[in-house]
């Protein structure tokens, strides 16, 4: 047990801090709600951050590091994915990974564009296609704060890919958590800011204790979704993986309301970015099934399938 | 970050397992029903850690000059996770190795170590901690009872309550007012609980028999040398002891092992197959171990040397979640335990719902979270 970072870990995430300066701070933007830059795609792809997984002195823990450190930033940027399943599909797709859950195939999907190379997951197996324009809509008003596109349907030609679909599934598990946790640090922060300036009644919104103590709480709840995703990225573990996918699934349905209630009209409005994390945020929330989708993966894991 | 278990760790662990099983007697969870304070386990427990004693497992984590190996947190961490998860077969004595004992050797005379140490790390000493009044209990600080100098001695008068194992303790670790200054007008002296003029009163509570007490101090005289520390730095040693206290008690380890228990018995009659109670469970243990990990990371600093402040606050909310959520998942699942059937997670619901009260109120911890961890603007007084 040793849960300070490592020092290439450290030197990784200094090294992410330096480079992401000029995407700290929110855009001023109206439509689409979401911040992407390519430029911000481009110059992680260059330095090389998504491939840590690869080398086994860094291996899943530092790419859970690198994706909660990425979605700290109001800009959206693919990341989890990448980082986390690219490693396994072999080759070195050109475009962004996209990740598609059978069962829920009509669900926006995450930076889909054309060629993308999208991953879909059956519990029979795992499989893969490119994305060309003809097979998804793009969705530029939608309300969730990432570049998402709808697939027309299925495509029935699917490439079967030689990985386990419990791994994937860990794995997407993964990333989701470590990425919610991100997301809710930022707007954790963000908000916390607000409520310590805003003015009402002669003292600051955040010397309330009904404020003081959901953000308390938010608190607690986000740090234990930062926890149990590096503790889930260490081993991928299915039992491990399902329950932070949970707790961070949980986690962003109870603070994505109170953090908007807390900033009044703002939080409504475009002036204040918070929507820029949370809007990942609900969209995260209900993938593979939302948090009872985890809890039922979670229960197979740890006690065994359903009987009866 | 790594966060795999050294072997060394590992075979630490199997060894207080095998100790558990070898010294707890075949109706132990009846047993461990009794209240934690109730005579029949402060009995056990004093044989019980006199064993734990002789195989130097008892105080392992302290310095080696007092008895101790030594050991970094990590192995008191996994020593009192076996002991909570086994029902806490040391009684009221977990505090003295947890806190009390460490604040002596930090605090305490020469005498007060000759006179205290040897009883708790032969596991024979039983404390009570004499906190909480009638009038103070969250806001300690307005405490009233009162210490006065008469001579040689102080003369004490007031009253504590809800004081755990007062009972049969014999010795308190007793907070009281010697000036008018709220907190540096207080200070810490231990007394022997057959001193005269001392009556304990036991109060019923759900957590079980023998546990909870008030206690009376009328014209209670002590030595000037009973005072631990100085006249006045009560606060910043009881600061210290309350660290200790919260990053002691597993309490996640406990509700965990409650939840596994709850799990099992619903598997073995077939009642584990409805999804909604898959999804329950599944639920619990994801705060069962968001809690455990918040507190590993914490112990993992202090491992390192580092002093751990207000972030303790947010990790003992995490457990304070798991506990009520185990408690909750077995009273609708498994009511017929807390009518008897299942003493085990009995006993789990007895202690767990203490966890968001004793030691600090769930939301004096989020308070100190608000200010000190958030950084938010302190509330106006
Ligand atoms: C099982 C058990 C064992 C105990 N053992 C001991 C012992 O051995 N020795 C000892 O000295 N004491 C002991 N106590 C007492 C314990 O320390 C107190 O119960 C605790 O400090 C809370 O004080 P109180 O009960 O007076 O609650 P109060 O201070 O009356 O508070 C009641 C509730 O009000 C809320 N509240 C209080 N203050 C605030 C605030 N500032 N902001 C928001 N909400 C607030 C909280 O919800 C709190 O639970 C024990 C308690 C229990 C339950």
């Amino acid at each position: 047990m040793d849960l300070s970072l490592s020092s290439d870990q450290r030197t990784i995430l200094d090294a992410l801090d330096a480079m992401l300066r000029p995407w700290e701070s929110a855009p001023i933007h109206d439509a689409p709600l979401f911040a992407s830059d390519d430029a911000l795609e481009a110059a992680l792809a260059e330095a090389g951050f998504l491939q840590v997984t690869a080398d086994p002195d860094l291996g899943t823990v530092t790419a859970a590091l690198v994706i909660e450190r990425l979605a700290r930033l109001p800009y959206a940027v693919e990341a989890a994915a990448s980082a986390l399943i690219g490693p396994l599909l072999g080759d070195d797709p050109a475009g962004p990974i996209c990740l598609v859950d059978t069962r829920q195939w009509r669900r926006p999907v995450r930076y889909l564009r054309e060629n993308a190379r999208v991953v879909v997951l059956e519990d029979a197996g795992v499989s893969a296609f490119t994305a060309s324009a003809g097979q998804f809509r793009a969705e530029p008003k939608a309300l969730f704060a990432y570049p998402v596109a709808s697939l027309h349907e299925l495509p029935d030609a699917l490439e079967p890919l030689p990985i386990d679909p419990a791994q994937l599934r860990a794995r997407w598990q993964v990333g989701l958590a470590a990425e919610c946790a991100g997301l809710l640090a930022g707007a954790l922060a963000s908000t916390a800011a607000h409520v310590s300036d805003r003015q009402q009644f002669g003292r600051p919104l955040a010397t309330f204790q009904a404020i003081r103590h959901r953000l308390a709480e938010a608190h607690v709840r986000i740090n234990g979704a930062y926890w149990l995703a590096m503790s889930a990225a260490a081993g991928c573990d299915p039992g491990q993986a399902a329950l932070a996918a949970l707790h961070a699934a949980e986690t962003a349905r109870m603070c994505t309301y109170d953090f908007h209630q807390f900033l009044g009209a703002m939080g409504m409005t475009l002036e204040h970015p918070l929507h820029l994390w949370t809007y990942r945020l609900k969209l995260l929330a209900g993938e593979l099934g939302g948090a009872a989708g985890h809890a039922r993966s979670a229960a197979d894991a740890l006690w065994g399938p359903a009987e009866g | 970050m790594n966060f795999e278990w050294t072997e060394e760790q590992n075979a630490f662990r199997q060894r207080l397992r095998d100790f558990i099983a070898r010294n707890v007697p075949e109706d132990w969870e009846r047993f461990a029903e009794h209240g934690p304070g109730s005579p029949a386990l402060t009995e056990f427990a004093r044989e019980f850690c006199g064993t734990l004693a002789e195989d130097d497992l008892l105080t392992p984590h302290w310095p080696v000059e007092i008895g101790g190996l030594g050991l970094d947190p990590w192995h008191q961490t996994i020593l009192a996770e076996e002991m909570w998860s086994a029902g806490e077969p040391r009684g009221g004595q977990y505090m003295n190795v947890n806190w009390i004992g460490p604040t002596l050797m930090k605090y305490g005379s020469e005498e007060h170590k000759a006179r205290y140490l040897p009883g708790i790390t032969s596991g024979q000493a039983l404390w009570c901690q004499g906190f909480s009044e009638p009038g103070s209990g969250s806001d300690l600080a307005s405490l009233r009872t009162r210490a006065e100098p008469v001579g040689e001695s102080y003369r004490i008068n007031g009253q504590k309550v809800w004081t755990s194992y007062a009972g049969l303790a014999e010795t308190c670790f007793l907070l009281c007012r010697t000036g008018e200054d709220r907190k540096r007008g207080i200070s810490i002296l231990l007394v022997p609980m057959d001193t005269p003029g001392i009556t304990v009163r036991e109060i019923p509570s759900i957590i079980g028999r023998g546990d909870i007490h008030e206690v009376f101090f009328d014209d209670v005289e002590v030595p000037l040398s009973a005072r631990l520390g100085e006249e006045g730095q009560a606060w910043e040693i009881i600061a210290y002891s309350l660290t200790n206290e919260r990053l002691g008690i597993p309490r996640y380890a406990l509700a965990r092992a409650a939840l596994e228990r709850a799990v099992s018995i619903l598997s073995e009659r077939g009642d584990f197959a409805d999804d909604a109670v898959r999804i329950a469970a599944a639920q619990v243990a994801s705060l069962c171990e968001a809690a455990r990990l918040a507190n590993y990371a914490l112990i993992d600093r202090r491992a390192k040397g580092e002093t751990v402040g207000a972030e303790a606050s947010s990790a003992r909310f995490a457990t304070i979640m798991a506990e009520r959520r185990v408690a909750e998942f077995v009273a609708e699942q498994l009511p017929e335990a807390l009518a008897g059937t299942h003493p085990f997670l009995k006993m789990h619901h007895q202690r767990g719902i203490v966890a968001g009260i004793a030691a600090g109120a769930a939301e004096i911890q989020l308070n100190i979270v608000a200010s000190d961890v958030l950084q938010l603007p302190r509330e106006p007084r």
